[in-house]
């Protein structure tokens, strides 16, 4: 029986740049028949439901619903199951798409976790990330959230910004700081193929470059000790919070908690198996009217996928992994491990504190290097 | 009965149509129809295709009516195409009367054309030539015949103007063949002499040898003796190709056709060898037996280690079927346990290395090729080294192999090619104008230095209008030294090289630079050095990798996330480790970029 749930809302007003998560135009018929398909899909995946300790709503956007879809969503929510009493219900949503009433209306829903998508305070860094909104309809999204005394908000901030400077960095970063949200999320600016942002490096590489990798690391490394100095504890790569407000539905997934995921597109981990949604909307909602799941695909995990998952997820988080548990599981050998380990902690990537084995600040700059390099040398 | 035989070959550069006037032959006379025509018969490798070159010999009989009303037998005898296959081309030609010599109309004559057609002459081969695709509206029948006159010095006034595609001139290149060739000259009474011009193994008969019988004859139940590697043979059946392979009871003086006589090793029947009866031999071998050397030398190393015993296997399954190949096993320290491998020139390395992968499912790192260098130690003794870094400390005298390069180029090109050639070290040995505006020029060339890029520059910087061809000459006293590359200090002897010390400090700054390009960052800064003796004479870095992360793990999409890292860890396995370093394949043939 599970605990948490993810529920996936694909629509956008538009899309930006950058991004190559699923998302469609937003259309008001279309996404009021998707909330009727995710309430049955709800209803169809109950049993597998205990209390809930999280909700997590995501997208796409999911404040581009209207109020009424929301208050049907969580209507069915609240109908169907039994919620913890500290349950955390997050909403992801994007200055601009938010007004009084909206708010009002998830508050009076029980949402008391909200993440905004701020991404920058910088009106030019917006306009060519294709954002909607500029860097006073954030300000003015916060002054609505204080207005109600919510204290657990989070923002997303990106670095890497083809044209992003040092200072803007910093500028965006102070501005932040100063609406003193609970928790703030800084990613890196990645180029995925089938981005209008791939295109345009691609296609005029002498007007659009990404950013030379010393100014991000340089980023990087500024935000952890400035945020870290603010307050901030640096849980997880790409995440910061104040003391008690770590997002407890992600690091669910980084601690391989099961999940159930809900609408086209999600995922679930639940008995060992690891499953996605459809991805096309329609389809999605064909299946579920017909009563079946809309499994697109579902991974049976074994042992030694999970010890992969163990060791780089769990290096995600700043508390790292217990070696106790990895040495458990029998498929590693001890003393290679053991060998392994002394070298990444002699060479500075590594620190091992009572059983428990992180990341480097520098290590984590070269995670995904390291935790191949144990896959291969633990022959997993 | 030998008086109504022919036995010829057809001379030609590559893409002058030399398949596409045997297909006509054989269809003209009935060997296949045209509904069994595969286009190209003789070509029959896969590989051999694609690169659009014939690489091992094959013979053909054909039965022509010809207008006298008589009824011969035409042996076609094809060779290959390449240089490195020249003495292969020699024994071919050997085992004919005469060639047909064919140049492509709109071409004119090749580097490749003019070597084998001289090849021709020295064996006293009649030579009728063909003058080929007329059809072309770029045809200049009369500059080509002008052309093959003055560069071979042959009669071109009964040359035959011909377009194989569109099948003009086949009737009169066929009785060319019956009067101008001489009808083979032996006696059946004599003990056996078969030269033998191409031997392959088969998986169900053993070796099957390609022989012409110049004096007696050969039948099932014969103890046969091989002249120059001794081995004896009980013979289970002799035949000919009509194309497809036909038993027959006996083959006499003058005919071509196979032999098939229990011998398991291709080794024991080495191109250019002679067969006799064992019981009643001949006094003396055909001549021009030469036990055939690789010139060109590479290792390799399968990427897994696992797979070495699966390497070995396919190299001894090749080796079975071409006696020029050779391989031993050799122990590199940067790349452990692999096999030195010799072949005639860097196609015969191409194309093994093909086969092994493409046949076998290997994945193969492969060293730089090299020649083998002759090398007197102090004490006076001799080696030959094959493996740069084999070679010993200290010595008398080094020597390095040296060809004679025919190159033909139009006379626009001149001045790059002068310069390449100079650049390679050459030394002018002949300059001449053929026709009025080719130029035929002859240099002696070390081949280590026309081993690596010179083929393709002179093609480059010819607009691909200039040909070569060349020789092997013998060993030149030479004065070269071993350039080590070292990887944060440690010297890989894979990537050892001998140059000129000339062009050492030259080819050291550039390998090293290469290499900087061609190692992907690592946890770890890499120094690379490159060193003759103790010396450093280059030196380049590469950074440590200072940022490798998913940004983004969220929403529940982890096996998107595992399946990437695993990716990126089965990337690895293409890379060679080196200590704590991971090297790509390009590493090793880094030095081939350097110019």
């Amino acid at each position: 029986m599970c605990n948490f749930l993810y529920i996936h809302i694909p629509f956008c007003i538009s899309k930006c740049i950058y991004c190559d998560f699923f998302s469609v135009p937003f259309d008001k018929t279309l996404s009021e028949e998707y909330v009727n398909a995710l309430c049955k899909e709800l209803i169809l995946k109950k049993q597998n439901i205990k209390f809930l300790k999280t909700i997590y709503i995501g997208g796409g956007t999911p404040t581009v619903l209207s109020e009424k879809s929301l208050s049907q969503l969580f209507k069915c929510l609240n109908d169907n199951f039994n919620f913890s009493s500290d349950i955390e219900i997050t909403v992801e949503m994007n200055p601009g798409t938010l007004d009084e009433l909206k708010i009002h209306t998830l508050i009076d829903s029980g949402v008391n976790r909200f993440s905004v998508g701020v991404q920058s305070f910088n009106d030019n860094e917006l306009r060519f990330l294709g954002r909607i909104h500029n860097g006073e309809n954030a300000h003015n999204t916060f002054k609505l959230l204080k207005k109600y005394n919510l204290e657990n908000f989070s923002l997303d901030l990106i670095y890497g910004i083809p044209g992003q400077t040092m200072e803007s960095w910093k500028f965006s970063l102070e501005n932040a700081v100063n609406l003193s949200p609970s928790h703030i999320s800084t990613y890196e600016l990645t180029l995925e193929k089938n981005t209008t942002l791939y295109k345009l490096i691609k296609d005029s590489p002498n007007h659009f470059t990404m950013l030379d990798e010393d100014l991000i690391i340089e980023m990087y490394n500024f935000a952890i000790d400035y945020l870290s100095k603010n307050g901030f504890e640096h849980y997880e790569i790409s995440n910061f919070a104040k003391p008690a407000f770590k997002c407890i539905h992600n690091l669910n997934y980084w601690d391989r908690g099961e999940y159930i995921g809900i609408g086209a597109g999600s995922h679930s981990f639940f008995n060992n198996v690891r499953t996605s949604n459809i991805m096309d909307i329609n389809e999605y909602m064909n299946s579920i009217n017909s009563n079946v799941l809309p499994i697109k695909e579902s991974i049976v995990i074994t042992p030694r996928e999970e010890l992969k998952e163990f060791i780089f997820l769990g290096l995600r988080k700043k508390e790292g992994i217990n070696i106790k548990k990895l040495i458990s599981s029998h498929l590693v050998n001890e003393k290679l491990l053991n060998a392994l380990i002394k070298d990444f902690i002699d060479t500075g990537f590594l620190e091992l504190k009572e059983d428990y084995l992180r990341l480097t600040q520098k290590g984590i700059l070269i995670s995904n290097t390291i935790i191949v390099k144990l896959f291969e040398k633990l022959e997993i | 009965m030998t008086k109504n035989i022919r036995n010829f070959s057809i001379i030609a550069h590559i893409d002058h149509g030399k398949s596409t006037l045997a297909d006509r032959l054989l269809e003209y006379t009935g060997a296949l129809s045209e509904r069994e025509m595969m286009e190209q018969v003789l070509d029959s490798m896969d590989l051999e295709r694609e690169r659009g070159i014939t690489i091992k010999a094959h013979a053909v009989r054909l039965e022509y009516k010809a207008k006298d009303g008589n009824i011969y037998i035409l042996n076609l005898i094809d060779t290959p195409g390449h240089v490195d296959f020249s003495y292969e081309v020699s024994r071919s030609l050997a085992s004919c009367e005469g060639a047909l010599l064919v140049v492509d109309a709109s071409q004119g004559v090749e580097a490749q054309t003019l070597a084998n057609a001289y090849l021709a002459v020295e064996h006293n081969l009649e030579i009728i030539p063909v003058i080929n695709k007329i059809d072309l509206p770029s045809a200049d029948p009369n500059g080509t015949i002008k052309e093959i006159e003055e560069a071979i010095g042959i009669d071109c006034s009964e040359a035959i103007l011909a377009s194989a595609k569109e099948g003009i001139g086949t009737e009169e290149i066929l009785e060319a063949i019956v009067k101008k060739i001489k009808p083979p000259a032996g006696d059946d009474n004599n003990p056996l002499k078969a030269l033998i011009f191409d031997s392959w193994f088969d998986n169900y008969l053993g070796v099957i040898v390609l022989v012409r019988i110049f004096e007696g004859r050969v039948r099932p139940g014969m103890r046969i003796k091989m002249m120059a590697e001794g081995g004896i043979f009980e013979v289970s059946r002799v035949g000919i190709f009509s194309p497809k392979m036909k038993d027959v009871h006996e083959l006499f003086s003058g005919e071509v056709g196979y032999i098939i006589a229990g011998i398991k090793r291709v080794t024991d029947t080495k191109i250019g060898d002679t067969i006799t009866d064992a019981d009643n031999p001949a006094l003396e071998p055909c001549p021009g037996y030469k036990d055939i050397k690789p010139m060109v030398f590479c290792g390799f190393y399968p990427t897994q280690t696992h797979q070495y015993e699966n390497l070995r296997d396919a190299l001894n399954k090749l080796r079975l079927n071409d006696s020029s190949f050779v391989y031993e096993p050799e122990t590199s320290l940067a790349l452990g346990f692999g096999f030195r491998c010799g072949f005639l020139g860097l196609l015969h390395m191409e194309i093994i290395k093909e086969r092994l992968e493409r046949e076998f499912d290997l994945a193969l790192l492969s060293t730089a090729p090299t020649v083998v260098y002759r090398v007197t130690k102090t004490d006076g003794e001799i080696i030959h080294v094959e493996n740069p870094s084999l070679l010993p400390e200290n010595y008398l005298k080094i020597e390095e192999p040296y060809v004679l390069a025919t190159i033909f180029v139009p006379s626009e090109f001149i001045g790059p090619v002068l310069d390449l050639c100079q650049e390679k070290r050459g030394t002018q040995k002949n300059f001449a104008y053929i026709g009025k505006d080719r130029i035929k020029v002859d240099y002696e060339l070390p081949l280590n230095e026309i081993l690596w890029d010179f083929y393709d520059r002179l093609k480059s910087i010819s607009k691909g209008y200039a040909s070569m061809d060349y020789e092997f000459i013998g060993y030149r006293e030479s004065d070269l030294v071993r350039l080590n590359i070292l990887l944060n200090g440690e010297i890989v002897d894979a990537l050892s090289l001998i140059v000129h010390k000339d062009k050492a400090y030259y080819k050291g700054r550039e390998l090293t630079e290469k290499l900087r390009g061609i190692i992907p960052r690592q946890m770890y800064e890499v120094a690379i050095q490159a060193a003759i003796g103790n010396k450093i004479i280059a030196r380049e870095n590469v950074k440590a990798l200072r940022k490798d992360v998913l940004a983004k793990c969220y929403g529940g999409d982890i096996t998107r996330k595992r399946k990437l890292l695993e990716k990126q860890k089965e990337g690895k396995k293409r890379m060679k480790k080196f200590g704590k370093l991971e090297l790509p394949q390009e590493a090793f043939l880094a030095v081939l970029k350097v110019k």
